[in-house]
């Protein structure tokens, strides 16, 4: 959802090109200098959009002909639309293609036929805001302009609208995360799909030295006094204890040394889970050598916050609580000294059932 | 409006986190949502060009505008895709440009 999808980066690049040719070029259609200023900037957008769908006919004409038919429709009544703004029933089409093509689009990412990308979520935005400026009402319109039920809408359909469009995205966005993201706000390090005999017997090696070099800290006094303190909230199921001086270090994947320790909280203390390396910077995954096995992952777009030490993930429309701000964590790689059935010993995350069964051990 | 909704959105989205035993994350839901109906009411108060309204949304503004040009400066990951570009610094300066109007235009 936070990424670009490479068919559809030609969209934003016509679209950024659409904005200021059609702000130039609508103006000089009979009308524009006495529509309202809502009026103008609607047409403006919705040109745009309309480009934004004609731009990505070329990608989908061989798969998804009907789509493609679909985006053409689309686009040239968007685009016819913006250049007849004096149409007396100009609102009443504008609302109702506005709202068909939000629609249309959850229900296409709904059912599976697109993936809820930038470029995609973005175009929705813009069109919630035109659908915003097509229904406010201007001073000086006619007597019979439907004031009221516009801005019943307004105040009503518009935020529901808007609220339905962020939570299809986000939940499609949940439940069928793409490859690379195993769930929402973690991406995958790319590698090759399936592991070779060298990349087996190098995960092999890389789990027994971890785990070999981390035993002592069973004992989590001994992880207390190598410099680990826990970090978040101790109430959740398991807590990352980090080394500050390790990360400052920037020790790449050393089993003696790494970054974090997981623990599970229980009623008799902390049990080890694992073991976490962590690179420093942003972006730079670590050294793989067990492909697909040891791939890092890397947290973006999650809402931190100071108070308290905690965190939820950024919404589709890219804002965060009140209190939060969006960070994303440098690439890290889990090695799970328990038995973790679900997702093997350098899974994202540990099986919460595994957590759970060592809780009442 | 919009931006209020996304405030909305973005207060209801905190919650899941807290049946995850995040109980500060609750407070600051409840503050987005909070915040969320204040920026409504004021935008209502700018749709009926009061003036105490336009002061208080320029304020909102000039804070959200500078924490988000942070965010964007700042090397801590933070998204810098098209609907974070738009949602975080092009609608507030859209709302400025649509506030140019003078100050005599409210009451």
């Amino acid at each position: 959802m936070f990424d670009i999808a490479t068919d559809h980066a030609i969209g934003l690049l016509a679209a950024l090109v659409a904005l200021p040719v059609a702000a130039l070029v609508l103006r000089f259609q009979q009308g524009w200098s006495a529509a309202s200023g809502t009026v103008q900037a609607a047409a403006v957008l919705m040109a745009t959009s309309g480009v934004v769908h004609l731009a990505l006919i070329g990608h989908h004409i061989a798969q998804h002909p009907v789509t493609a038919a679909l985006f053409l429709v689309n686009g040239l009544a968007f685009i016819g639309l913006a250049a007849t703004v004096r149409w007396r029933r100009w609102r009443l089409a504008s609302t109702a293609l506005l709202v068909a093509t939000i629609l249309g689009y959850l229900f296409y990412i709904a059912v599976g036929l697109e993936g809820p990308d930038q470029v995609g979520v973005a175009t929705k935005l813009i069109e919630l805001v035109t659908l915003g400026l097509v229904l406010v009402p201007v001073r000086g319109e006619p007597a019979k302009s439907h004031r009221a039920l516009r801005w019943t809408s307004l105040g009503v359909a518009l935020p529901m609208l808007t609220v339905m469009t962020a939570s299809t995205a986000w939940i499609v966005d949940l439940a069928r995360p793409d490859p690379r993201h195993v769930h929402a706000g973690a991406l995958l390090q790319a590698t090759n799909a399936l592991p070779t005999q060298e990349q087996q017997d190098a995960a092999n090696r890389l789990y027994a030295e971890t785990k070999a070099a981390i035993l002592p800290y069973q004992d989590s006094r001994k992880a207390l006094a190598a410099g680990y303190r826990p970090e978040g909230p101790s109430n959740m199921p398991s807590s990352h204890w980090m080394n500050q001086a390790y990360v400052d270090a920037g020790y790449v994947m050393d089993p003696r040394r790494p970054q974090g320790l997981v623990y599970a909280n229980t009623k008799h203390g902390p049990v080890l889970l694992g073991a976490m390396f962590q690179m420093k910077n942003i972006g730079q995954f670590g050294p793989d050598p067990g492909g697909p096995l040891t791939a890092w992952h890397q947290h973006e777009n999650i809402c931190f916050t100071p108070f308290g030490f905690e965190f939820s993930l950024m919404t589709p429309f890219a804002t965060c609580p009140l209190g939060a701000i969006d960070v994303s964590a440098s690439p890290m790689l889990h090695v799970w000294i328990v038995d973790n059935p679900k997702g093997g010993p350098f899974a994202v995350d540990i099986d919460d059932e595994v957590v759970k069964k060592i809780a009442r051990a | 409006m919009l931006q209020s909704m996304f405030w909305a959105i973005a207060g209801l989205s905190a919650m899941p986190f807290v049946l995850g035993g995040e109980f500060f994350i609750l407070g600051l839901g409840v503050a987005s949502l909070l915040f969320a109906l204040i920026m409504f009411l004021v935008a209502l108060g700018v749709l009926w060009r009061r003036r105490w309204a336009r002061r208080c949304v320029i304020v909102v503004e000039i804070i959200c505008l500078i924490g988000s040009l942070l965010l964007l400066a700042l090397p801590i990951g933070a998204n810098h895709g098209p609907v974070s570009l738009m949602t975080n610094v092009l609608l507030p300066v859209a709302v400025f440009v649509l506030l140019r109007k003078p100050r005599e235009a409210f009451v």
